[in-house]
């Protein structure tokens, strides 16, 4: 058909709501195809090194050496090992942990170079990169110097973090080495020992299983000290975590951006389809049919659809293969597939094909109902006042106020379009500014004002001996409640008035430490309130207790419930002054070999932010997308204006007034909405983030508290308020070029 | 004399060729008077009026204003010009269609110095009961009345009026013409009209036919008729 030479032209001449569609749809693509095929190119690729590696289903320390290892691993269908590693502080702040190498459960996965002979050691590839270590160097541990024969992971250490406790791993102040056994036997005497085991029976569940290899062991008269599942391992979970949140962003943000896109696409086909009211009559009263205009106009949304589709869909493959490895290195995994699914690349194409054609389509046929001589009149071009305009009553408003009220009520589509697309730039900008105000609040006022010892020591076994001066004892156990078993927590002993640690509840009151006091975010995922009684079963020894919780702290310190060590003891039933740990507020001297962990509060501080660095760089990512959408929206809705109103500039430039004045009127129409969108862009964020948060650590004992500082608040209004201002300042060109001879010759043509 | 016009030259350029829209045109208008322009289409006129409006720029040649050569004018002072001096009405009206009658004229008075109330101007054009109504829901004849009401809302000094009945049927021609001489009395204001109908000269001081961009005849009316009682 002749009539499609005029697509192209069409498009060239106005560009800016064509470019602003294809952007949105080109990143809404991308995003598709990259963040679903990373989640299924992470997933397939831990998988595989779990399975390939042999991850362990538990870990576990007792306060004897087993028994008939051999027996047990035959009687239970289990593989069983005995682990051994030690900390080595390289510096203050940089330990690195050293591991034996196992034969039979998490087996070193090589990335690089070959397994360690005498005189060699593994390390892990991000801590080498982190210290410039590279194959073939030398790295001295303690006082000997051994060669560096490779790069390695292990399946149990996905997530390279010190602590369990730890939320963000960086390889500047923990890695990961490993030694043959040969090597590290003249370590053996000050090494820490845990066992592996992986249960092999498919038909029982691991709960199951491992309840029996429990009891097992206290036949043979010894005693799980610390138990682990993999599922409660944050140096595994945090990585399924992870993925679950790039599964929950990979459909509901391009999803979001393609709606954007649709609501911006319907407005430009509804003002074309007005602007071209007399062709569309002349062409009917030429006999051309309603099905050739549609096929015509139709051609617009799905031209763009097609190309945006296309483009996306290319530039969210090409990315695909860097952000798995990006990814993928993050965490430590030797296993790199990039998984292409080809559904995904339908769904990519035909999604915006299908909701923009939909949208068009549903635009024309309503549009294209009128008769060939009203729509050669022009009848619907121009002059239409609809609901909101005609009810508004304005006259106490200025002339200024009213005309920028009056423009925004013109168009409420275009309205909705601006308010959302705020709306979500603001919450893509303050997603990265809330995460970092969570964080300084949790290791900040939260930790410090909790925590107030800044050494733990978590012993092997249980001691009874008096502490040393300085120190104080607390007690701890791995429970759950009937039903939950998978939200285990801790219960804490500790000692009455303690200088350890101070509660606080939400209203920010001291809390009695003698009294039964639960952590806010395990209050809040067992749903149990001040004065509620909850039932307990041990973790390892599955005996069940009761206890009545007093008072909720506002403390984001992990999911624990904290009570008197006396009453704690007596519960499980341990002698009056036993312990498993120690907090101290100065160094203690203690063995190595006795302790199962030492963690210090102000490394922990000191990691965090170190840690945070790279997640910034993310986090600006991510803004600077949201900065793209948010100046891709007002500049079409301010170009929709200054086009909306060309004959309206045109006169007021007739009528005297001055650039600046008419600047005013139409490019500030806007400012009311982008305030609005930007103040509910915020609780938005703050709920979404809430429950984004909640549902991905469910799994993980990591809680987080969702808060924005004030300052990001301004920060954020500020980079919003700027990208208005320099839409504004792009579009002042189009409004200066109207030329005052268009109002002069309005109606003539 | 109100507006002196010596000397007018314009030319416009489509590509290399030239086209002489004004070929040294003089004219004069003293204050309080009603000229009107009559010629034909392509004849200059619409040409010779976005000068006098300072919309447009002469080639060569001065047009003096109340004492004032606007041709030497700025783009700032030409706004002011406008801002200040000149009234506009157009022969579509140019009515902002979103906005209401009232809010129509506020669109000028909002920028003047020393506007008229706006429930005056609509008296005085005879919609006072229309300001809320949207152009839409108005009549041709109506909408042409907020166009002068708008026009006359800063009291200017100068009116110009192009083909003000050219999309109006007779009786409402007639109407607008009447209004038009009322104003030119009331408000004491100097009144260009630029047509095609020659019958409306009638109510005109003085009278200038244009052909192919230069004056052809000139006439200084000793009786004007009352707008009422002109026919065509």
């Amino acid at each position: 058909m002749i009539l499609h030479k005029k697509i192209k032209r069409e498009i060239l001449e106005n560009k800016s709501p064509y470019i602003g569609s294809l952007v949105l749809i080109m990143i809404s693509c991308m995003l598709y195809i990259m963040l679903n095929m990373l989640a299924v190119s992470m997933q397939e690729s831990v998988n595989a090194f779990e399975t390939d590696y042999i991850q362990e289903d538990a870990s576990f320390v007792t306060a004897a050496p087993l028994a008939n290892t051999a027996q047990l691993e035959e009687d239970y269908n289990i593989l069983l090992e005995q682990g051994a590693s030690f900390d080595y502080d390289i510096t203050d702040s940089k330990t690195l942990r050293v591991f034996r190498s196992n034969e039979k459960i998490n087996l070193p996965a090589i990335t690089e170079g070959s397994m360690p002979r005498a005189g060699q050691v593994l390390v892990d590839p991000a801590f080498a990169k982190a210290n410039g270590y590279e194959i073939g160097d030398n790295l001295r541990i303690k006082d000997k110097v051994y060669e560096i024969s490779g790069f390695f992971s292990l399946p149990n250490y996905i997530y390279l973090i010190k602590s369990q406790s730890d939320l963000l791993s960086d390889a500047n102040s923990f890695g990961i080495a490993m030694l043959g056994a040969s090597d590290f036997n003249i370590y053996e005497s000050s090494a820490k020992t845990s066992y592996s085991v992986k249960f092999n029976s498919g038909e029982e569940s691991l709960q199951v299983q491992a309840a029996a290899f429990r009891d097992a062991i206290a036949e043979q008269g010894n005693m799980v000290t610390q138990w682990t599942d993999t599922a409660n391992n944050n140096r595994v979970t945090i990585v399924e975590a992870k993925m679950e949140g790039v599964g929950q962003v990979s459909t509901v943000l391009p999803i979001t951006i393609l709606l954007l896109t649709c609501v911006l696409s319907g407005i430009v086909i509804l003002r074309m389809i007005k602007q071209d009211s007399a062709i569309i009559g002349t062409l009917y009263a030429q006999g051309y049919r309603k099905r050739e205009i549609i096929n015509h106009y139709m051609r617009y949304p799905l031209v763009i659809a097609l190309l945006g589709g296309i483009i996306g869909t290319i530039l969210g493959l090409l990315t695909l293969k860097p952000m798995t490895t990006f990814m993928l290195s993050y965490f430590n995994i030797p296993i790199s597939k990039s998984v292409i699914v080809p559904v995904y690349i339908f769904v990519s194409l035909a999604l915006p094909f299908v909701l923009l054609g939909l949208s068009g389509l549903f635009i024309l046929i309503r549009e294209l109902r009128y008769s060939p001589v009203s729509l050669i009149r022009g009848d619907r071009k121009t002059g239409k006042v609809n609901f909101i305009e005609r009810k508004a009553k304005l006259d106490k408003f200025k002339f200024k106020t009213k005309f920028k009220l009056r423009e925004q009520f013109r168009s409420p589509s275009r309205l909705i379009f601006l308010l959302f697309g705020i709306i979500l730039a603001t919450m893509l900008l303050l997603l990265g500014f809330t995460a970092k105000s969570s964080m300084d609040y949790l290791m900040g006022e939260n930790i410090t004002g909790t925590m107030l010892f800044k050494y733990e020591y978590i012993y092997n076994t249980v001691h009874l001996e008096e502490p040393p001066a300085g120190a104080e004892i607390f007690s701890a156990g791995e429970f759950y409640t009937p039903g939950h078993s998978d939200i285990p927590f801790t219960v804490s002993g500790i000692e009455p008035d303690t200088k350890m640690l101070a509660f606080k509840d939400k209203s920010g009151d001291a809390l009695d430490t003698n009294k039964v006091i639960i952590t806010q975010p395990l209050a809040e995922k067992l749903e149990i309130k001040e004065g509620d009684s909850i039932e307990l079963i041990d973790k390892i020894t599955s005996k069940t207790y009761t206890l009545t919780v007093d008072k909720i702290a506002d403390a984001y310190i992990g999911e624990t419930i904290f009570m008197p060590i006396e009453e704690f003891n007596s519960l499980i039933g341990y002698p009056a002054g036993s312990h498993i740990g120690l907090w101290s507020a100065q160094k203690l001297d203690i063995d190595e070999k006795y302790l199962y962990a030492v963690s210090s509060v102000e490394d922990t501080i000191a990691n965090f932010e170190a840690s945070m660095q790279p997640l910034q760089s993310a986090l600006g990512i991510i803004g600077l997308l949201a900065f793209i959408i948010g100046l891709v929206v007002i500049h079409v809705v301010t170009s929709l204006i200054i086009e909306e109103n060309r004959s309206t500039i045109s006169l007021m430039k007739v009528f005297g007034y001055r650039k600046r004045e008419v600047n005013s009127l139409i490019l500030n129409s806007s400012w009311v909405v982008v305030v609005l969108g930007y103040v509910l862009g915020i609780p938005l964020v703050l709920n979404l983030m809430d429950a984004a948060f909640k549902s991905m650590t469910q799994s993980i004992d990591i809680a987080f508290p969702i808060v924005i500082n004030y300052v990001y608040v301004i920060a954020g209004f500020a980079i919003v308020y700027l990208t208005y201002e320099l839409s504004k300042a792009l579009s002042k060109r189009k409004l200066n070029r109207i030329s005052m001879s268009e109002a002069i010759k309005a109606g003539r043509d | 004399m109100f507006i002196e016009i010596e000397n007018l030259q314009k030319s416009y350029f489509n590509g290399s060729v030239e086209t002489k829209v004004l070929k040294g045109l003089d004219m004069s208008l003293d204050k309080s008077e009603i000229g009107v322009i009559l010629g034909p289409s392509g004849s200059g006129k619409s040409t010779l009026m976005n000068i006098i409006g300072g919309i447009d720029r002469a080639d060569e040649g001065s047009v003096i204003v109340d004492g004032v050569n606007i041709t030497r004018l700025g783009d700032a002072k030409l706004t002011d010009y406008r801002r200040e001096e000149l009234g506009f009405i157009f022969q579509f009206y140019n009515l902002v269609p979103n906005l209401t009658v009232g809010e129509n004229i506020e669109v000028v008075s909002n920028i003047s110095r020393e506007p008229l109330g706006t429930d005056e101007v609509l008296r005085a054009v005879g919609i006072a009961d229309k300001k809320h109504r949207f152009p839409r829901e108005l009549s041709g004849g109506e909408q042409q009345r907020v166009s002068i009401a708008r026009a006359i809302v800063k009291n200017p000094k100068l009116l110009l009026c192009d083909e003000v009945t050219g999309a109006l049927d007779y009786t409402t021609s007639k109407e607008i013409l009447k209004l038009i001489q009322q104003i030119n009395k009331v408000y004491d204001t100097t009144i260009l009209i630029i047509t095609h109908n020659t019958a409306i000269s009638a109510m005109a001081n003085r009278v200038y036919r244009l052909r192919q961009g230069c004056i052809a005849s000139q006439k200084i009316n000793e009786e004007i008729l009352p707008a009422e009682r002109i026919e065509w």
